[in-house]
C-alpha cells in the first residue's frame, strides 16, 4: 500500500518539474510571432505571468480561448480581449496542460533581454558571382580570333596574286600545297585518306559536344535552379526567419493541412507590422517596405486604432519561385506533416536568404533520389502499424530476405519501398 | 443459363452489317489521315529533297529556339484578408439545393478556392439521398457558361444599371396598376416557402397581378385527379422503397418522371436477390423502350393511345377480386397476353405493399390509376399523400387561359420566372401574345426564345450563386446558399421583385456586421434578409438557423393519415371506350433521360452522354420499331418526313429501336432548341440547331397530351448518321455479362454464375501486394448489376471529376469519345416462353415477315471502365512504361511518359482507352467549356487536362485515393480508416457501384467480393480484374 503510495507521489513529481528547455523550444515555436518576454508587441509581455494569473487560467486561455470567453464566459478573459480590441488570440489546442506549464517555467526563467533596441539588420543579399567580366573577355577573344583568321586568308591571297604575276620570283608559293592533315600530322598518320580523318574528327569533337549537350538540356533548359527573382515587397526570411526566429508555420500556415504551403493573406502581416513600423531606423518615417503593405491593404496608419481597411485594395504580385510542371501533383502536408520533412529539405536554408532562391533542380531525379532514402516513421504513426508490425515480425523471424529492415536489425523503410517511386502517386 | 443467351448491343450487330463488321476489326475507326495529307498540293512531299531539307532545318531550328525559352513569370497573389475556414489547395464543401429542376435534390457542393466544381447528393436530404442524377451533376457548368446574360437588357440591349431598370420597370408597373390592367407572373412550379413569400409581396403590391404555375413536361393529369378524388392538388410522395410490386404504364419513373433520384434510390432497396422480405417485383407497360422499361422484370408493349384501356380493365380485375363495383366495359380477354390479368393477381398479392403509377397526363387516366391504388391499399404505406411532393403544381388550363388573355388583349403585362413558353409551348401564339402586352419581362438567365421577345430581361443568378429554400416534399425544407459571388451582372429574381414591390427586409441588426473585412462589410444578399426573417420564428436564434443551413435540410415530423378518397371511376366507361378504338400510327414525345425538356440544352455533357436506351449521343430522331422500318424499307442512317395536320418535319435522323411496340414511333423533347447558345443552337448567333423541337407536336388545348395519334410518316431521300456509341468498343459476344432469375437464384445464390472455373495456366506469380495480409491497400470496385439504372450520372460525374474534354458530334462519329466510364447496353430477345430465342431462330422469323418479337427485347445494363487487371494486358505492351501498376493494385497511366502508340489500346480486352486524337483545350475546333477562360472554371485543378497525342482510362479517381490516404496520415488513422468514394460511385442514385479496399476485411467491397453472385469479365484470360460485377437477377419467373 505503502509503496505504492510512494511510487504515485513519485511518478507525480517527476511529472509536476516542468522542463524548461522545452518550454524555451514551446515558445519560440509558438508564442514568439506575437509575444515577447520584456517588451509588449501584439500581445502582452509576459514576464511575470506566473504571477498575475493562476496556473489553470493559463491553461484554458492558452489551449482555447475563445471556447474560455464564450463558454466559460470567464471575465478574466473577456476584459484582456477587449483590452487589445478584440484581436483574438490563436488557439493552441495542441498543446498539453503540461507544456502550458513548461511554457511559463521558461518564461520565469528567461534571461532579460539586452538594454539595447534590437536593431533589425536588413543585410545586404547573397551575393551572386558576377561573370560579365568573363563573357566581355570570351567575346572579345572571339572577334579578334575571326579578325586574324580573315588577314591569313587576305595573306595568302595577296601571296597568291603575287606569285601569278611573278612566277619566277615565288615558285615556291605556287608549289602544290601539302594538306592540312599532311601538314599537321606527324609521318604516316598524315598520308591517310583525308576524309576518313575528317569524319574521324569530327566525331571527336561532336561527341563530347553531344554529351555535353544533352546534360545542358536535361539539367539547364526549363530548370530554374538558382532564380532569384526581386519581389515586389523585398521581404526578408534572413530577417524574419533567421534572425526573429519566426515559426515558418506563423505565415505559412497551411503547409501540414494543404498541398499549399500558401503565400499569407497580408493581414497576417499586419498582425506585426500595425505596430513594427522601423521608424527608428529610418528618420521617424515608416520602412518604405512596410507601406507597401499598407498600400496593398489601403492602411492608413495615422487613423484610429481599430480601424478596418479602405476600399481600393492592390493585391501584392509576388513572383512564384518554386514552379512544378502541370503534370506533377506536389502536396506539402505529405511531406512536412506526414514525412517529417523540414522545409529546408527542399527550400534550402531559407532562414538565410535575404532574397529567396531555388536551391534545387526540381527535377523528378531530385525528387525520386529522395524518395530512394527519406525513411517513413512507420512507428509513430498508426496509418503504418501494419508495415511496421510486419517489419518487426520479419525482424524476429531474422529473415534475412525482408526488405523492411537493415542489417542492424533496426526498421528501415524509405519513401520507395512504399510506393514512393510509382507513377501515380505524383502523376494524376 | 447465361451461356443460351445472344446478347447485341445493336441492330448492326445483330444482322452482322458490312460496316459493323470491318469497323469491329479495327480498335480505332480509321489510321491516321496521312495519306490525305501528303496528297494536298501544298504540301507535296514526294518529289523534292531540297523541300524536305528545309522543313527539316527548319523544325530543328524551331524545336532548338522553342527549347531555348525564357521561363515565363508566374504570379502567386494571395489573399489580402483571407475568409474564414478557407484554406487554399483545400475543398470547403456546403450544403445547398440543386436548382437544375424543380425536384430540388438536396446536394453537397465542392468548392476550391472560391470557386464551386463539382456537385454531388446530400446524404441528409430525404430526396437525394446522397445521389445525383446527370441533368444535377452537369448543371454546374451553365455555372460558367458565357451564353448567360452578362447584364440586363432593355429591348435587347445592355443596360448595366439596375437601378434605371427598376425604374422604368416600376413606371410600367403602376402604369398598368393604375389601369387596373391584369399582369401575369408565369413561373416554374415554385415550392420555396420564401419564394413564394416574395411573390405574395409582390401581388399584394400589385393587385392586378396573378401568379401561374406552369410546367413545360405537364404532370396537370395527376394534379387534377388529385384534386378530384381527394381534395388535394398534389402530387403524392411514392415511396418505392416500400413497394414489393411495381406497376408502370410508361411513366419512365426512373429516367425522368417527377423525381428520378429518389425514386431510384427507393426503387434499388428492393432489387437485390438477398434482400430482406424479398425482390421487388417491376412490370411495365409502355410504347417506346424507356430507360425504366429496360429495368422492368416483365415489360409489355402498349398503345399508350390504348393506356385508357389497360388502365380501366386492370381496375376491374382488382375490383372483381375485391368485390366492389367495375367500370362497365366489355370484358378485354386476352389484352397484351393476358398480362393485365397477371398483373392483377401479381399485385392482389401484394395489397398495400405495390405502387401503380401512369405517365399520362390525362385526368380520367390518373383517376383510375387512383381507384386501383385505393382498392390494393396503397395508400396507407406506398402512397403517400399527407407528406405529398410539391415538386411539380403546373396547371396546362391555367397557362392556355394566360395565353389566351394575352392575344385577345385581357393581360397588358407578362413576367416569365424559369419558363420559356415561345420554346415548349405554342410558340407562334406566344411570340404573338407576348408583342401584344405592353409590359414583357424576363428573368431568364439566357437570351432564350421567351427572353428574346421581351422588353426587359432580368437575367436571374444561377442557383449556385443565389439565397434559397425549397420545400420539395411537404414538412421537408431544403437550403440554398451561394458558394461563389455573381459571375456577372445578374440579380436573384426574388429581389427583382421584392424591389419592384418595395418590400426589401433591412434587418435591424446586420448579421456580418462582426465581420467586416476591408471596411466593406458583408452585405448579405437582400434575398438572405427576407429568407432570415421569413424563418424567424422556426429557427429563432442565428445559431440554429445557420445549423440548418450546414445541414442544408429541415425535417418536420411527418404527418399521418390518409385524406378521404371521394374518386368515382365507374363513370369512366365511355371515355375508356372512345380511346380504345386505335389506328394509324401514334408518336409518342418523351422526356430524354440527358437534356430533359430542353431546359439545360446548352449544357454539352448533356448532348455528349449518351441515351442510355439508344446510345445516340447529340440529336434527337424518331425510334422506329422494326416492323414499320421494314414496311418503310428504312434502314440505318435513312431519314424520314413526319406529318401532323399542316406541321411538317423533313428528314429527320431515326433508329430502329428494338422494344419500341408496332404502330408507334418515338421521338424525343429537348432538341431544336433555336436560342440556347452556341452548342444547344442559337439563330442569332449563327449556331445550328441540336435536333428537332417535338413541343411543336403537342396540343396545347386541355391536358398537354405528349402521344400525338394519327402521324403520317414517309421516308425521305435525305441520309443522317447519327452519333451513337452502342456497338463502340464492343467486345465480340464473349461471356461479359451474366443474369438469372430470382427463383433460380433462391434455389442456388451462384444461379447464371455457375460456370466451371477456367484452369488457367500462368507464368506469373501473385505479386507480393495482392497476396494477404500484405501492408498496403488493394483497391477494387464491385458492381452490382442488379442495381444499375444505366441512367448515366456517372459517366458525367466522371467527366467533371477528371476534366474529361467533350468532343462533339463529328468525333463520336469516329468513334472518340472520350468517356472513362461507359454504360454498355445489351439487348436479348424473350419468347412468350420465356426462353431467349436462339439467333437462327429470329432470323426465321424476320424471313417470315414476323416482327413482334421485336417488341419485346430484355436490357442489360452494364457500366464499364478500366477493369484495373492485375495481369494487364496493356501494360505489357507499352514501349514506353508509360502504363505500369502500382502496389496498390492501380493501372497508373502517366500521361508526361505516353508518345501515343496506342498499343495499349489495342491490346485492352475492354476497350476502356481513349486516346487524345486531338488537344481538346484551347482549340477552336472543340468550342466547349475547355477553349474560353470561364468555362475552365470547372476545371478539377487536382487532376492534369491532358494533351494531344496520350491515351487515357479510368484511374480509379486516384486523386481522392490519395487526398484519402493522405488525410488519414495526418490524423494517423489506421488504412482501414480511409474513407475514399469514387466520382461515379458517389454520383449513383441506385448504390450500384462499390469501392474501397480489399485488404480491410470491414470494408463494404471485400464482403461483397465474397458473394455467390461476384464474377469478373473474361476470367479466362487470367488478367484478374479488379471490378467485379454481380450477376443480374431479374424476377422474370412468373406471372
Amino acid at each position: 500500500m505503502l509503496s505504492a503510495f510512494m511510487a504515485l507521489t513519485s511518478s507525480a513529481f517527476t511529472q509536476d518539474l516542468p522542463d524548461a528547455d522545452n518550454g524555451k523550444k514551446l515558445f519560440e515555436a509558438n508564442c514568439l510571432g506575437c509575444h515577447a518576454i520584456d517588451k509588449k508587441e501584439i500581445g502582452p509581455a509576459l514576464r511575470g505571468i506566473h504571477l498575475r494569473r493562476t496556473p489553470e487560467w493559463l491553461v484554458q486561455w492558452i489551449r482555447n480561448n475563445e471556447k474560455f470567453r464564450k463558454v466559460t464566459k470567464d471575465p478574466d478573459a473577456i476584459a484582456l480581449y477587449n483590452e487589445y480590441n478584440g484581436a483574438a488570440m490563436n488557439v493552441f489546442e495542441n498543446l498539453t496542460p503540461v507544456n502550458v506549464q513548461e511554457i511559463v517555467e521558461y518564461i520565469k526563467t528567461a534571461p532579460e533581454a539586452p538594454k539595447t533596441a534590437v536593431v533589425i539588420d536588413a543585410g545586404d543579399g547573397t551575393k551572386k558571382e558576377d561573370n560579365t567580366n568573363l563573357y566581355i573577355l570570351l567575346t572579345l577573344v572571339a572577334i579578334l580570333s575571326i579578325v586574324l583568321l580573315i588577314l591569313a586568308r587576305v595573306k595568302n591571297t595577296l601571296r597568291r596574286i603575287a606569285a601569278e604575276k611573278n612566277p619566277e620570283e615565288y615558285a615556291e608559293w605556287l608549289a602544290p600545297k601539302k594538306g592540312f592533315f599532311e601538314k599537321s600530322l606527324p609521318g604516316k598518320w598524315g598520308k591517310l585518306n583525308p576524309t576518313v580523318l575528317t569524319l574521324f574528327a569530327i566525331v571527336i569533337v561532336s561527341v563530347p559536344a553531344l554529351y555535353y549537350g544533352f546534360e545542358f538540356s536535361i539539367t539547364e533548359v526549363a530548370v530554374q535552379k538558382g532564380y532569384a527573382p526581386k519581389q515586389p515587397i523585398a521581404f526578408s526570411h534572413q530577417l524574419h526567419a533567421g534572425q526573429l526566429k519566426m515559426n515558418c508555420q506563423y505565415c505559412h500556415s497551411s503547409v501540414e493541412k494543404s498541398k499549399q504551403a500558401s503565400i499569407p493573406a497580408l493581414n497576417t502581416c499586419m498582425n506585426c507590422h500595425k505596430g513594427v513600423q522601423l521608424t527608428e531606423k529610418y528618420n521617424g518615417e515608416i520602412s518604405p517596405e512596410i507601406k507597401k503593405i499598407y498600400t496593398a491593404l489601403d492602411y492608413n496608419p495615422e487613423g484610429k486604432e481599430g480601424e478596418q481597411y479602405g476600399k481600393n485594395p492592390r493585391p501584392v504580385r509576388w513572383i512564384r519561385i518554386h514552379n512544378l510542371p502541370d503534370h506533377a501533383y506536389f502536396n506539402h502536408s505529405q511531406h512536412v506533416k506526414v514525412g517529417k520533412q523540414s522545409c529546408q529539405t527542399c527550400h534550402g536554408a531559407i532562414e538565410k536568404m535575404e532574397v529567396v532562391q531555388q536551391v534545387n533542380t526540381l527535377q523528378m531525379g531530385w525528387c525520386i533520389d529522395c524518395h530512394r532514402v527519406s525513411q517513413v516513421d512507420v512507428a509513430n504513426n498508426n496509418y503504418y502499424k501494419a508495415l511496421h508490425d510486419k517489419a518487426k515480425a520479419d525482424i524476429a523471424k531474422n529473415n534475412q530476405s525482408s526488405k523492411y529492415f537493415s542489417a542492424d536489425g533496426t526498421v528501415k523503410l524509405t519513401a520507395a519501398m512504399n510506393g514512393g517511386l510509382e507513377c501515380s502517386k505524383c502523376h494524376y | 443459363m447465361s451461356n443460351n443467351i445472344n446478347y447485341w448491343k445493336g441492330e448492326d450487330e445483330l444482322s452482322k452489317s458490312k460496316s459493323f463488321v470491318s469497323a469491329q476489326k479495327n480498335e480505332f475507326h480509321d489510321d491516321l489521315p496521312l495519306d490525305e495529307i501528303f496528297n494536298e498540293e501544298s504540301i507535296e512531299l514526294k518529289a523534292n529533297r531540297r523541300d524536305f531539307l528545309k522543313y527539316f532545318g527548319f523544325s530543328v531550328t524551331a524545336v532548338a529556339l522553342a527549347a531555348c525559352y525564357k521561363t515565363k513569370i508566374r504570379n502567386a497573389i494571395p489573399y489580402l484578408v483571407e475568409p474564414e475556414a478557407s484554406v487554399s489547395g483545400v475543398a470547403n464543401y456546403f450544403r445547398s439545393t440543386c436548382g437544375a429542376c424543380s425536384s430540388s435534390c438536396g446536394i453537397e457542393v465542392k468548392v476550391r478556392e472560391g470557386r464551386p466544381i463539382k456537385v454531388d447528393g446530400s446524404v441528409d436530404s430525404p430526396i437525394s439521398q446522397g445521389g445525383t442524377c446527370s441533368v444535377g451533376q452537369a448543371s454546374i457548368l451553365s455555372l460558367y457558361d458565357n451564353e448567360r446574360l452578362a447584364n440586363p437588357l432593355v429591348n435587347g440591349s445592355e443596360q448595366k444599371e439596375w437601378a434605371l431598370i427598376d425604374a422604368t420597370v416600376l413606371t410600367q408597373l403602376n402604369a398598368l396598376k393604375s389601369s387596373n390592367s391584369k399582369i401575369v407572373l408565369l413561373s416554374g412550379s415554385i415550392h420555396s416557402p420564401s419564394t413564394l413569400k416574395s411573390i405574395e409581396k409582390f401581388t399584394s403590391a400589385f393587385p392586378s397581378l396573378e401568379h401561374v404555375s406552369y410546367d413545360a413536361i405537364s404532370y396537370s393529369g395527376i394534379l387534377d385527379a388529385n384534386e378530384t378524388d381527394f381534395g388535394q392538388r398534389v402530387i403524392p410522395t411514392y415511396k418505392f422503397g416500400e413497394a414489393k410490386v411495381i406497376v408502370s404504364f410508361a411513366a419512365d419513373f426512373l429516367g425522368t418522371w417527377i423525381s428520378p433520384v429518389e425514386y431510384s434510390k427507393g426503387y434499388t432497396q428492393h432489387r437485390q436477390p438477398g434482400v430482406k422480405g424479398g425482390m421487388s417485383k417491376h412490370i411495365q407497360f409502355e410504347s417506346s423502350l424507356s430507360m425504366t422499361g429496360a429495368n422492368a422484370d416483365h415489360r409489355f408493349p402498349m398503345r399508350v393511345s390504348q393506356e385508357a384501356l389497360y388502365v380501366a380493365s386492370l381496375y376491374n380485375y382488382i375490383a372483381i377480386a375485391n368485390g366492389t363495383k367495375q367500370i362497365p366495359i366489355p370484358s378485354q380477354g386476352e389484352l397484351a397476353g393476358n398480362a393485365i390479368k397477371k398483373t392483377a393477381e401479381v399485385l392482389l398479392k401484394s395489397q398495400g405493399k405495390s405502387i401503380v403509377i401512369s405517365g399520362s397526363n390525362e385526368t380520367e387516366i390518373q383517376q383510375i390509376i387512383n381507384g386501383i391504388n385505393m382498392l390494393l391499399g396503397n395508400y396507407a404505406t406506398a402512397i403517400d399523400l399527407a407528406n405529398h411532393s410539391n415538386q411539380f403544381k403546373g396547371s396546362d388550363k391555367k397557362t392556355a387561359e394566360v395565353l389566351k388573355g394575352l392575344n385577345n388583349g385581357a393581360i397588358g403585362g407578362i413576367i416569365f420566372y424559369g419558363v420559356n413558353p415561345v420554346y415548349n409551348h405554342n410558340g407562334k401564339e406566344w411570340a404573338a401574345g407576348i408583342k401584344k402586352a405592353k409590359l414583357s419581362i424576363s428573368f431568364s438567365s439566357s437570351q432564350d426564345e421567351t427572353a428574346a421577345l421581351c422588353n426587359f430581361v432580368c437575367p436571374d443568378n444561377h442557383y449556385l450563386e443565389s439565397w434559397n429554400d425549397a420545400e420539395p416534399r411537404k414538412g421537408v425544407y431544403h437550403f440554398t446558399q451561394p458558394t461563389i459571388s455573381n459571375v456577372f451582372n445578374t440579380r436573384q429574381a426574388q429581389i427583382s421583385m421584392l424591389t419592384w414591390s418595395n418590400a426589401l427586409v433591412v434587418p435591424e441588426k446586420d448579421p456580418f456586421a462582426s465581420k467586416a473585412i476591408l471596411s466593406q462589410k458583408f452585405h448579405a444578399s437582400a434575398f438572405y434578409n427576407f429568407m432570415r426573417d421569413n424563418w424567424a420564428k422556426v429557427l429563432i436564434s442565428n445559431e440554429s438557423f445557420n445549423a440548418a443551413l450546414e445541414k442544408g435540410v429541415l425535417l418536420e415530423e411527418p404527418l399521418v393519415g390518409i385524406p378521404a378518397y371521394e374518386g368515382k371511376v365507374d363513370g369512366f366507361a365511355s371515355y375508356v371506350l372512345a380511346n380504345s378504338k386505335v389506328s394509324g400510327i401514334e408518336m409518342i414525345l418523351y422526356q430524354p433521360v440527358g437534356v430533359r425538356d430542353g431546359a439545360h440544352g446548352n449544357n454539352p455533357w448533356l448532348h455528349e452522354n449518351p441515351d442510355p436506351v439508344s446510345k445516340v449521343s447529340w440529336d434527337n430522331y424518331i425510334a422506329l420499331p422494326k416492323s414499320l422500318a421494314v414496311a418503310l424499307e428504312i434502314s440505318e442512317g435513312d431519314t424520314v418526313n413526319v406529318t401532323l395536320g399542316k406541321l411538317v418535319y423533313a428528314g429527320v435522323p431515326t433508329i430502329i429501336q428494338p422494344g419500341q411496340a408496332n404502330n408507334t414511333i418515338s421521338m424525343a423533347l429537348g432538341y431544336g432548341r433555336t436560342h440556347a447558345g452556341k452548342v444547344g443552337g442559337s439563330i442569332d448567333k449563327g449556331y445550328n440547331s441540336i435536333g428537332v423541337n417535338g413541343f411543336a407536336f403537342v396540343n396545347n388545348t386541355g391536358n398537354r397530351n405528349f402521344v400525338i395519334k394519327n402521324v403520317e410518316i414517309t421516308k425521305s431521300d435525305d441520309t443522317y448518321n447519327l452519333a451513337q456509341t452502342q456497338t463502340h468498343h464492343t467486345i465480340e459476344g464473349r461471356d461479359i455479362i451474366r443474369e438469372s432469375s430470382f427463383e433460380a437464384w433462391k434455389k442456388s445464390p451462384n444461379a447464371g454464375n455457375d460456370k466451371a472455373k477456367t484452369h488457367v495456366y500462368t507464368i506469373w506469380e501473385k505479386p507480393e501486394y495482392r497476396k494477404d495480409g500484405a501492408p498496403n491497400h488493394l483497391w477494387a470496385m464491385a458492381i452490382d448489376l442488379n442495381s444499375c439504372t444505366g441512367c448515366g450520372s456517372c459517366v458525367v460525374s466522371c467527366s467533371i471529376e477528371n476534366n474529361v474534354p467533350i468532343v462533339g458530334r463529328e468525333q463520336v462519329l469516329l468513334r472518340r469519345e472520350m468517356h472513362w466510364i461507359r454504360i454498355d447496353r445489351y439487348y436479348a430477345f424473350r419468347s412468350k416462353e420465356g426462353n431467349l430465342t436462339r439467333e437462327d431462330e429470329i432470323a426465321n422469323q424476320d424471313k417470315k415477315g414476323n416482327h413482334d418479337h421485336w417488341q419485346d427485347v430484355s436490357v442489360l445494363y452494364q457500366p464499364m471502365m478500366c477493369q484495373h487487371c492485375s495481369n494487364a494486358p496493356c501494360e505489357t505492351v507499352c514501349p514506353v512504361l508509360a502504363t505500369t501498376h502500382s502496389s496498390e493494385g492501380l493501372n497508373q497511366m502517366t500521361y508526361n511518359r505516353c508518345i501515343g502508340t496506342k498499343y495499349c489500346g489495342n491490346n485492352c480486352p475492354y476497350k476502356v482507352r481513349r486516346f487524345n486524337w486531338f488537344r481538346y483545350n484551347d482549340n477552336d475546333a472543340f468550342d466547349f467549356n475547355f477553349n474560353n477562360p470561364l468555362g475552365k472554371m470547372v476545371i478539377n485543378p487536382d487532376v492534369t487536362v491532358r494533351t494531344r497525342g496520350v491515351m487515357e482510362k479510368c484511374s480509379f479517381c486516384v486523386q481522392r485515393i490519395q487526398e484519402g490516404k493522405l488525410s488519414a496520415k495526418r490524423q494517423g488513422k489506421s488504412p482501414n480508416q480511409v474513407a475514399v468514394q469514387t466520382a461515379c460511385q458517389r454520383a449513383c442514385p441506385s448504390n450500384a457501384i462499390v469501392f474501397g479496399d480489399l485488404h480491410n476485411p470491414e470494408s463494404e467491397v471485400s464482403k461483397l467480393y465474397k458473394n455467390e453472385r461476384g464474377f469478373t469479365v473474361l476470367e479466362e484470360l487470367n488478367i484478374q480484374s479488379s471490378v467485379m460485377y454481380m450477376t443480374k437477377i431479374r424476377n422474370n419467373d412468373t406471372i
